[in-house]
């Protein structure tokens, strides 16, 4: 057979005929020609598994870095610890930054990773490589976290984003992306509005007419479709099927459609509301969301900033997380905290701390996580790991592991066979449920 | 006197040319035409896999996807119409001649050149877009065109633009060393950065800082000219930990040695100074000119007999992909021994044919755009598997670059009559110019289509929902195709005029029912008409070159 | 006529220090200095050694950063991120009284002139007025607001005694100002600096100005209060520093200083007793003091010193500033050039 075909292997092939014998030819769904099929017909006890425990992330990136002094692996009465006080917690002998009262009390939940050594310490090298999972190389065009959950977890006739990423805020703003997965798995990006743009119908088509011209277009598009086996005319056809669902979608964004009692639960602050729409995403099947909250980049204030921010993290976070449990859908989410990388253990003269990839901290909580946990450990002034160092694929490992995703699994860019986590890294089986 | 002029000693490395795999002498006459070369070697292997291709495409499908690969738009329908109407025997030798010569022809290979060249670059390089409209005019070959963007003279305007490509990525020497590698040679050196290639022999270490070590001196003076230093080399430690100065190395192996040249300690330092002045002043005089230039040297090695196999065979693989849909080498920046080309003797004697005719890529173009290849249909009616694509033997289904769909969505909405390409000349070449630029603004909403490409729903979105796309493709205004068939009478007639307009060719009996079907509900008939037109220029049909 | 002169600026002195300097007291007649650090310490520094090296108080004291101190006659109070004051000994260098006086950071503690009366300010929002003598507690000014308009927690920065001590005036994060009759407790004028809270809803959601400090005029009438301008779309102190000063009892701003030569935060303001200057300082990754014209709003003079100034003090001559800030404290002198037979000119 052809070298060319997907990755070369005898039972990648043997799919492929499969795929396109029974379900092109039956015409089932004529726009499934992409690469998540055909690994779901490879294996499809795993593949409706996952579909129906219907697994989902929420990432709160915490853009600009946040200081992980200020947050989860504090240092009180240390050169590098600044003024903040460690408090207890839910779980004995953990502690936390005092900033952080609310998720104190809701460890139970979290695992917390106090060992990234992720050595890029720029913001852009830094958020490709803990948004990729990988240092990024010219040759291929990796797709971002939520472009593989995306494409892991998502249904190909999902009828709502799978991959939703609201990034408000002017610092970092990055879109990432699907990268060689394709513009199927591309977030649906939202900075100036809330709402996704070209969601709702045009005054100048009533409902009926807007349902029925896409009616006719299907059906003139199906003759083109019929006899071309391409993955890329397929995706053409799924993405307008798929957009009557995206509109009926749009309630999702809109938190007026939530009781004051919940929106008070969350908070005012528009990244509090963000979480609240993550939330309203998840339950209705996004496998996917980000919610970004800048201006962590504390160069200078460093302690003012964290005061400021810390307050809207805590009260985000924990109220998702309440949200997410009385809901029952904290045990199918798994809420991450990251950010591109952390920062110094020492003070600068605006007393700031600048940017730090060494030895720094982020979250994990819910789905497929041992609440409670503390993983790795850095040394008595936060300079360096001591122990249970981990890289950015380490983490990447993790959270596949955690929503039962198979972290060894292989995408093939043409002929070249790309693992789904970085060469050489593991999932961390302390953290995990 | 401080400076000795040295011998520039060009060492053959011993290593072998994996590039040329076939001995010449075996390869088909040289005096073969193009297309003759192609459809013999291609049907040899179909004959070889005992694989019948698919028959070749209608005239209505090859007008149209023939005036999209040459002019970047598909067909008014007045073109296609005589096309298909033609009964000469040579019809598509003297269709592909006209579009060659066309002033479209020039637009839709420089924007081809431009995305080859620059797709990944942010940012306007409208002066370099001038230079490649300008080459392509002029037809400057492959060779020159290298020459100007490497080496470049920054006292001429003109070839100062082609040096955008260098400038624009000079700051960082890696993007710089392997982007000039994967776009001239085919190689993506990356890997070897770090370590010897895992996969592939062909690559080490030395390699990729070989090549580096030509850029190595390059920089961008706070003028925004290109300029070289005077000194400077790459160091590197080896995988085993070794620290090495690289040396000057082509791809082939073969090194530069740098001529000696005694320099005092005064003088080198008022050279150090010089290039600081020029990357901080943005006062400072022309840049001073090193008598050694690396970057020169680089183009003298990679187009030396021999070494220049690199360079002939990326940019026919480059062009082959261009219009077949990929490469004879796939993915086209893996050109080395454990990735083979699907027919390699093609390769070959396509590299051999465009040596020996001083790399004129558009003699190259013609020829495989007259090739029963190229002309293919692109539906598989058997009831087997599709053949595997790197047979060529059913037409690859191309997605439009964002260019070539914004200016086809303005044509094929615009009324029939609007676009009159057939006045040619002067008249033509200005309403082209217009409808290229009108057209970019949409264009840049769409990303440039790589491998495994894949429409999203915001493109569905965008097309179904947002008022301002509606507004102006579907309006009915005079200038547009609903304002156009709303005055047409029959309903036959409107639904054959939209089909002609938007997807080149007439509808059938189904769609035409279809259509009357959807138009015989409504309650507003311009409505209807424009609904109607939406579901043809949201059609798949349009959106990809098949 | 002062022995002042803005224009013979001069750092003539720096210590270095393992911490950061955060706030400082001058014991008046003396070279001598107490401030404290980010060690949570209080140390003595005599500045008149050749080679200063700080003496440490020694019992139980902060548990946090000391980010206020004020003499008060015999005795030195410090207040901290602790939440606590602390009465020293200054002899003994050991604490005598220790009140848990707000429930989060002080931000700031002040003496009034005659050293009766202490004033702190702490994020808890509230300004508390203490007898300095007995340490109970006076007043609590009850003003500024927790949260933000953006549902921030807010912070309050700076506090500041008239010369005649029958004046307090606090101000916040968000630029409110408050000026209170300290016999009394009771608000008598309101202010509002809304450039320096730095927020802005679209390129920067979060804030890292407020007022960082204020002083009264010499004659009690104008009010200064010192923060940053607009910043960039950075995360550095990277505005101008500013400064707005006001005729308080007719609730109108008389300058507006924004000025870029040197950025940062304006940590500190102080009036001389007599002269049309005044002087501040503070700074971004460096350090500044300028001296500016109160009339004019132009500056008189203006240097950078060796480290951003957290908070300083004027001697009692008011030709000197010592200045504690990152890793070191340092003396900027200004002394006049005493010319027997012409007067002083002053500097424009």
């Amino acid at each position: 057979m052809s070298r060319q075909n997907f990755c070369g292997s005898a039972e990648h092939g043997v799919s492929r005929r499969t795929f396109f014998g029974t379900t092109m030819f039956a015409g089932a769904t004529a726009f499934a020609a992409n690469m998540r099929v055909m690994d779901a017909l490879k294996n499809p006890c795993l593949a409706s598994e996952l579909k129906r425990q219907q697994k989902s992330v929420i990432l709160l990136w915490l853009g600009g870095g946040a200081s992980q002094f200020e947050t989860w692996d504090p240092k009180p009465g240390r050169p590098t610890g600044g003024p903040f006080r460690a408090i207890s917690t839910d779980t004995p002998s953990v502690q936390i930054s005092e900033l952080l009262p609310k998720m104190a009390q809701r460890l139970k939940t979290t695992a917390i990773i106090r060992s990234l050594n992720t050595r890029n310490a720029d913001h852009g090298g830094g958020t490709r490589l803990m948004e990729c999972g990988r240092a990024v190389e010219q040759a291929v065009d990796y797709p971002d976290l939520g472009a593989l959950i995306a494409r892991e977890l998502g249904r190909a006739d999902s009828q709502v984003p799978d991959y939703v990423s609201m990034y408000s805020e002017t610092e970092g703003r990055h879109k990432g992306g699907p990268g060689f997965l394709g513009a199927r798995y591309a977030p649906t990006f939202l900075t100036e509005s809330m709402i996704p743009p070209n969601i709702r119908r045009p005054e100048s088509i009533p409902e009926v007419d807007h349902q029925e011209r896409a009616d006719l277009q299907k059906l003139l598009a199906k003759r083109f479709a019929e006899k071309r086996y391409n993955a890329s005319v397929a995706s053409h056809g799924m993405a307008y099927e798929r957009v009557r669902g995206i509109m009926a979608s749009e309630t999702l964004f809109d938190i007026n459609q939530e009781p004051q009692s919940a929106r008070d639960f969350y908070g005012p602050t528009q990244f509090q509301e963000q979480c609240l729409i993550a939330r309203r995403l998840v339950e209705a099947g996004v496998p996917f969301v980000k919610v970004a909250r800048a201006w962590w980049d504390s160069h200078g204030q460093n302690f003012e900033t964290h005061l400021e921010l810390c307050a809207d993290l805590d009260q985000g976070m924990s109220a998702l997380l309440d949200d997410l449990k009385q809901r029952g859908l904290l045990d199918s989410t798994l809420v991450i905290t990251l950010a591109e990388f952390g920062r110094t253990p020492g003070i600068n003269a605006s007393l700031g701390r600048d940017h730090f990839a060494s030895a720094w901290s982020c979250t994990l909580s819910g789905c497929g996580i041992k609440g409670g946990s503390v993983y790795g450990k850095t040394d008595p002034d936060g300079h360096k790991v001591e122990d249970g160092e981990m890289k950015a694929g380490d983490l990447f490992a993790t959270i596949f592991a955690a929503l039962g995703v198979d972290y060894k699994k292989e995408y093939h860019l043409g002929a070249r066979p790309i693992p789904i986590v970085d060469f050489g890294c593991k999932p961390v089986p302390e953290i995990l449920a | 006197m401080h400076q000795v002029r040295g011998v520039i000693a060009i060492v053959l490395s011993v290593a072998c040319v994996w590039a040329t795999t076939v001995d010449a002498a075996e390869l088909a006459a040289p005096d073969l035409a193009i297309e003759q070369a192609i459809d013999q070697y291609i049907q040899a292997r179909l004959t070889e896999r005992q694989v019948q291709p698919a028959p070749i495409a209608d005239d209505c499908t090859l007008v149209r996807r023939t005036t999209l690969d040459l002019q970047g738009r598909i067909p008014t329908i007045a073109e296609a119409q005589t096309y298909v109407q033609s009964n000469e025997p040579d019809k598509r030798l003297k269709l592909v001649e006209r579009l060659l010569a066309s002033a479209d022809f020039a637009y839709q290979f420089r924007n081809q050149l431009d995305t080859l060249l620059m797709g990944g670059q942010k940012g306007n390089h409208n002066e370099f877009r001038e230079y490649l409209l300008k080459s392509v005019r002029q037809n400057r070959h492959w060779d020159q065109m290298f020459r100007d963007m490497l080496i470049g003279n920054e006292d001429d305007p003109e070839v100062k633009a082609a040096t955008t490509f260098v400038r624009v990525r000079a700051r960082e020497l890696d993007e710089l060393t392997n982007e000039t590698s994967t776009v001239f040679f085919g190689v993506n050196v990356s890997c070897a950065k770090c370590h010897d290639h895992p996969l592939v022999d062909d690559w080490k270490q030395d390699h990729y800082f070989g090549l580096a070590s030509f850029f190595q001196r390059t920089y961008v003076t706070k003028k925004n000219n290109l300029a070289e230093k005077f000194s400077g080399e790459v160091k590197f430690k080896t995988t085993k930990g070794v620290d090495k100065v690289a040396k000057m190395m082509f791809l082939t192996g073969t090194t530069v040695d740098e001529p000696v040249v005694e320099v005092s300690a005064d003088e080198r330092k008022k050279q150090d100074e010089d290039v600081k002045k020029q990357m901080q002043d943005d006062k400072a005089g022309p840049a001073p000119k090193p008598p050694f230039s690396p970057r020169e040297k680089l183009v003298e090695v990679a187009l030396q007999p021999g070494n220049d196999q690199f360079f002939a065979r990326a940019i026919v693989n480059r062009v082959w992909a261009m219009y077949l849909g990929r490469g004879l080498v796939h993915p086209l920046d893996q050109m080395h021994s454990g990735n083979p080309a699907s027919h390699p003797e093609l390769l070959d004697w396509l590299s051999r044919d465009l040596i020996q005719h001083q790399f004129d890529l558009q003699r190259l173009v013609r020829g495989i755009v007259l090739s029963q290849a190229y002309a293919r249909t692109s539906e598989w009616s058997e009831s087997t598997e599709p053949p595997a694509p790197d047979l060529f033997a059913v037409a690859l289904v191309r997605p439009l670059s964002p260019r070539q769909y914004s200016m086809s969505l303005r044509l094929a909405s615009s009324n029939p009559e609007a676009y009159k390409p057939e006045v040619g000349g002067e008249e033509w070449q200005k309403r082209r110019d217009e409808l290229e630029r009108n057209s970019e603004g949409f264009a840049n909403q769409f990303e440039l289509p790589g491998e495994n490409f894949q429409v999203g729903v915001d493109e569905a979105l965008l097309f179904s929902n947002n008022a301002q796309f509606v507004d102006d493709y579907a309006r009915d205004s005079q200038d547009r195709l609903v304002g156009a068939i709303k005055q047409q009478t029959d309903r036959t007639t409107q639904i054959t005029t939209a089909y002609w307009a938007a997807l080149t060719r007439a509808p059938s009996t189904d769609e035409i029912a279809a259509c009357n079907q959807y138009l015989e509900k409504r309650t507003e008939p311009v409505a209807g008409l424009r609904q109607m037109v939406w579901a043809l220029l949201t059609s798949p049909e349009l959106r990809f070159n098949h | 006529m002062t022995s002042s002169d803005p224009t013979k600026f001069k750092v003539t002195k720096t210590a270095r220090l393992k911490g950061i300097a955060l706030c400082i007291a001058n014991l008046p007649g003396t070279e001598r200095v107490f401030f404290g650090s980010s060690d949570f310490k209080v140390y003595e520094l005599d500045l008149a050694a050749e080679k200063p090296q700080p003496v440490e108080f020694t019992g139980e004291g902060h548990q946090s950063y000391v980010t206020g101190a004020a003499l008060a006659g015999p005795q030195l109070v410090t207040g901290g991120y602790d939440g606590r004051l602390i009465w020293w000994d200054l002899e003994k260098r050991e604490p005598v009284r220790t009140v848990p006086a707000h429930e989060k950071w002080i931000r700031n503690v002040v003496a009034s002139p005659d050293g009766k009366v202490i004033a702190s300010v702490a994020d808890d929002m509230l300004c508390k007025m203490w007898d300095a003598g007995t340490g109970n507690l006076l007043h609590t000014l009850v003003e500024h607001k927790p949260m933000t308009p953006h549902h921030f927690p807010s912070m309050l920065f700076a506090v500041a005694f008239s010369a005649d001590g029958q004046l307090v005036a606090t101000g916040d994060k968000v630029g409110h100002v408050a000026v209170w009759e300290v016999a009394t407790g009771k608000k008598i004028s309101e202010l509002e600096a809304p450039v320096m809270y730095t927020w802005d809803p679209k390129q920067r959601r979060h804030s890292i100005g407020g007022i960082r400090s204020l002083a009264f005029s010499a004659d009690g009438k104008l009010l200064a209060a010192g923060g940053i301008g607009t910043i960039g779309n950075i995360d550095h102190l990277d505005g101008p520093s500013r400064i707005e000063i006001f005729d308080w009892a007719a609730r109108q701003r008389t300058q507006e200083i924004s000025d870029t030569k040197f950025k940062g935060l304006v940590e500190q303001i102080a009036f001389p007793r007599e002269g049309t200057w005044f002087v501040c300082s503070g700074g971004d990754n460096g350090g500044f003091v300028s001296f500016y014209d109160w009339q004019t709003g132009k500056v008189v003079h203006q240097d950078k010193v060796p480290m951003h100034v957290h908070k300083f003090v004027l001697n009692d001559t008011q030709d000197t500033l010592y200045a504690a800030g990152h890793d070191q404290i340092a003396v900027v002198e200004f002394k006049a050039v005493p010319v027997p037979a012409e007067p002083v000119a002053p500097a424009s």
